[in-house]
């Protein structure tokens, strides 16, 4: 029997009465609406039930990043609820859970504690007054005399307790305050203490009973493969599907409106079998004669000129390069990147009749929710949207052109049953949505004294938003906005900056990965950096501390100095450092690495990380022990390459990660700094980059300058 | 009859093809989901199950091959090795995303259950085949090396 999450809803409305309370917070946080809505419209943060379950509705997208259980500390902070009793729940696609500024719902650019912990704060904090409210007037007392603590409401004359959930019916009836106070840091037992992963979470996640998109299964459920274009912006001809149709269990074969071919049968594997036997003719266009090296020459023409668009120019760079007292410069080549996300891509769409479903795991709730509504020519409103557990993303599932939910719409429209597109792991290598490959140049100049007098680049790399939905806003002035990201705002005190940047344009799909434009910023900034503190004859972490601009900077590189025992350390055997300021937080760090016939191991990391204020430090040291090992693979292996208009690479056999072999040690320090917030996803990927490659040139004496690094 | 015992349940499998791999006939015939496809080529180890209490890649394991057999899967709630590996699995927090934990956790079990004396090297080796995208590689030796000492 089919039981939809709202016909769960409804069913434990049955069970329990429960109370649901929520705010549109668009602005600053301030509640403007409250909801208490029947249950089965569950447009709010918290339910309480009467047998004192607290449900957390989450808005934001659980990747790994341990978004659900920070959170759940913030509004069990505020609530005094009992933390590890508290129950997620997805929420559904509905204005009061969007990004406050962004109008939509979605989970990225390391934001969510940054975005929405006030707004869930608030939520808990208003709640817990109703709630003392309530039991003072039941007993009789003045609100002063009653306190909270683990969902209880405690009369402090008489040490009478009771559940939250006794009072689910006379709050109904109250007002939501508006003018709830937070709790000062002092007053925390949640937010700033170290907590493991939410116990719940990690329950299921241990016993295979964590649901993520492609776990999803529905009665009548049926199954698609696709046949993607062989070659990038390839269109289909013809196709003969003669073979395909024998194999049992095929339902239909059809050609999609985005010149891919979607095979349905009973099981995804006979899906796949047949969607093998599919020969299509394709219109491969001019793309097909296109590799990587064709593609770098026309990137490189591009280095070769001063003629691209304007960044940042400040200052007079001409004179400051010939005042110089020494320069140094460098190329810098990235590849292709493939996010390569554990749980291969997926989407589940039924259409019914007016009506529809979608569910997968999603970074991008809303846009997916509407573009649903869109193809299948029905209301947004019409579309259940059901929000899973994502089996990593790194951006992934945030793609700004929709690809395999487009596949998964088309594939299930007019459709009766509902029908799981599920992609290969070949698939989603070879299919783009990459982080982009890259051509960039740097130049430095240094005065005698060992200040940086000026800094050139030029960085060459496709938009990640043209032809997108983000493209308006991130595509300007010829320049992309992430093409921007640690570089035109770059650490250092330098007088005269020259950057500029270009976009390309190719039918490979390009995307966000981790990190986004910090994962070519921070390698061209920092290790450029450190080839002046080498023509300087500085030490780099010397160089660096008179050279930046920033208090936060310079504790960080002392941090790990002394972490590391910099200062003492032996010259010459693999010592490198690494800083970047990426999503509003600033990592640095030191690492080691042993070189030995022709191939080299991370072998210890010392981290420092200044995100402002650790809600969670035991997941931020989590999330930099999670970038760490990421940015290893990304150094040291992974690379896509293109022969005749397709990537060669297939699977993990040819497009390496890393894997247990390659972890180095790790020690992580947390400053709370007490700057603004920032963000923990992401920010400690950057700066590893530059720290590898500058320990290696500790190591060897040699300048690594085009990933992935391969010695000798 | 063809059957396979999964997890000490006897499951009726003669409806299903002989050549469809473990994995598939596991997920979708028989919404067995605990077991996770990774890579279909044997390169990531998500899909990992213990086979008469072997590991293999059941997304390399044909059917047939399973016909008469019993399958030992993350869902698994009796196993030893596994319930000590959870354990630990929630003392260092090795979970993240959570996709690859099945594999990493049966994978594990099945090595634990060859090796009750490993030295780090060797558990290294042995899960080396394992990919965890997150990046949890140090909690994953972490929770190993304590379940091997206590087991």
């Amino acid at each position: 029997m089919q039981q939809s999450r709202r016909d769960f809803l409804k069913t434990t409305s049955i069970a329990t009465s429960a109370v649901l309370i929520g705010f549109y917070a668009p602005v600053k946080g301030m509640a403007k609406q409250l909801e208490t809505s029947k249950i089965s419209e569950p447009n709010a943060f918290i339910k309480i039930e009467s047998d004192n379950t607290i449900t957390f509705i989450m808005g934001q997208a659980e990747m790994g990043q341990g978004v659900y259980s920070t959170m759940a500390m913030c509004i069990a902070e505020e609530l005094d609820a009992s933390w590890e009793n508290i129950i997620f729940e997805p929420a559904p696609v509905k204005p009061v859970y969007a990004r406050p500024g962004a109008g939509i719902m979605m989970t990225g650019g390391s934001g969510s504690i940054t975005n929405h912990q006030e707004q869930v704060r608030k939520v808990g904090a208003a709640v817990k007054e109703m709630i003392k409210k309530a039991a003072a007037k039941k007993w009789g007392v003045r609100v002063f005399d009653v306190t909270t603590e683990n969902s209880y409401v405690i009369n402090k004359r008489t040490s009478e307790k009771l559940p939250y959930g006794d009072f689910v019916e006379t709050i109904k009836k109250q007002k939501v305050p508006t003018d709830v106070k937070l709790k000062k840091p002092s007053e925390y037992k949640l937010i700033g203490k170290p907590m493991k992963r939410h116990p719940k979470e990690v329950e299921e996640k241990i016993t295979g009973k964590a649901t993520f998109g492609i776990d999803l299964r529905l009665p009548n459920m049926k199954y698609a493969a696709l046949i993607h274009p062989k070659v990038f912006g390839a269109k289909i001809e013809s196709f003969d599907d003669t073979k395909a149709k024998e194999v049992s269990g095929v339902l239909k074969i059809k050609q999609l409106p985005n010149q891919k071919i979607a095979v349905i049968a009973d099981y995804w594997w006979q899906a796949k079998k047949a969607a093998d036997l599919v020969e299509v003719n394709w219109d491969e266009g001019d793309f097909a004669k296109v590799n990587t090296e064709t593609l770098k020459e026309e990137y490189q023409k591009r280095l070769d000129t001063d003629e691209n668009p304007v960044m940042r120019k400040d200052g007079d760079i001409d004179k400051a390069f010939k005042e110089a007292y020494k320069t140094v410069e460098a190329q810098y080549d990235f590849p292709f990147l493939a996010h390569a996300m554990m749980e291969p891509l997926n989407c589940t769409v039924h259409h019914k009749k007016d009506s529809a479903y979608i569910s997968l795991g999603s970074q991008f709730q809303t846009s997916v929710r509407n573009l649903c509504a869109e193809i299948l020519g029905i209301d947004n409103e019409k579309v259940e949207y059901h929000n899973t557990y994502l089996g990593s993303s790194f951006g992934r599932r945030a793609p700004g052109n929709l690809d395999y939910i487009k596949d998964a719409i088309y594939t299930s429209k007019d459709e009766s049953y509902p029908v799981m597109t599920l992609w290969s792991r070949e698939d989603d290598i070879k299919q783009g949505n990459y982080r982009p490959m890259t051509k960039s140049s740097a130049k430095l100049s240094i005065d005698k004294e060992g200040n940086i007098t000026g800094f050139k680049a030029k960085l060459i790399n496709q938009s990640l938003g043209r032809g997108t939905m983000f493209e308006p806003f991130l595509l300007k002035n010829g320049i992309d906005g992430t093409q921007r990201e640690g570089l035109e705002n770059h650490p250092y005190k330098i007088e005269n900056n020259d950057l500029q940047a270009y976009c390309p344009e190719s039918p490979i799909s390009v995307l966000w990965l981790r990190s986004v434009g910090h994962t070519v910023s921070a390698p061209i900034v920092d290790c450029i950096i450190d080839q002046g503190a080498s023509a300087a004859n500085m030490d780099p972490i010397d160089f660096r501390i008179k050279n930046l601009k920033d208090e936060r900077f310079v504790n960080l590189l002392k941090n790990v100095a002394k972490q590391s025992d910099w200062y003492n350390r032996k010259k010459g055997t693999g010592y490198g450092v690494g800083i970047a300021e990426s999503f509003g937080s600033i990592v640095a760090y030191v690492v080691k690495v042993k070189v030995e016939n022709n191939d080299y191991k991370v072998e210890k990391v010392w981290g420092a990380v200044d995100c402002g204020y650790a809600f969670n430090p035991y997941n931020v040291e989590n999330q930099i022990m999670s970038a760490v090992n990421f940015a290893i693979g990304y150094t040291k292996y992974s690379e896509l390459t293109i022969e005749n208009g397709s990537t060669v690479q297939n699977n993990f056999y040819d497009y390496e990660v890393n894997r247990l072999k390659d972890i180095p040690d790790i020690n992580v320090e947390i400053i709370n700094s007490g700057a603004k917030l920032g963000g923990i996803g992401e920010p400690g990927v950057p700066p590893m980059f530059p720290a590898i490659a500058n320990a290696l040139y500790d190591a060897t004496n040699k300048r690594y300058t085009a990933y992935p690094i391969k010695l000798g | 009859m063809k059957t396979i015992v999964i997890d000490g349940k006897k499951f009726d499998v003669e409806e299903i093809p002989e050549d469809t791999p473990l994995l598939w006939a596991m997920r979708d015939y028989l919404n067995l989901t605990g077991t996770k496809f990774g890579c279909g080529v044997s390169m990531c180890g998500a899909c990992s199950v213990l086979l008469d209490g072997k590991t293999v890649r059941s997304c390399q394991t044909q059917l047939s091959d399973a016909i008469g057999k019993s399958v030992t899967t993350i869902e698994n709630t009796e196993d030893n090795e596994i319930n000590t590996l959870r354990k630990f699995w929630k003392k260092e927090d090795v979970a993240q995303c959570g996709y690859c934990q099945p594999g990493q956790i049966i994978n594990a079990a099945g090595f634990l259950k060859s090796n009750k004396n490993p030295t780090k090297e060797e558990i290294v080796e042995a899960m080396n085949g394992n990919i965890c995208r997150c990046g949890t590689y140090n909690k994953i030796l972490k929770a190993i090396s304590q379940t091997a000492k206590e087991i």
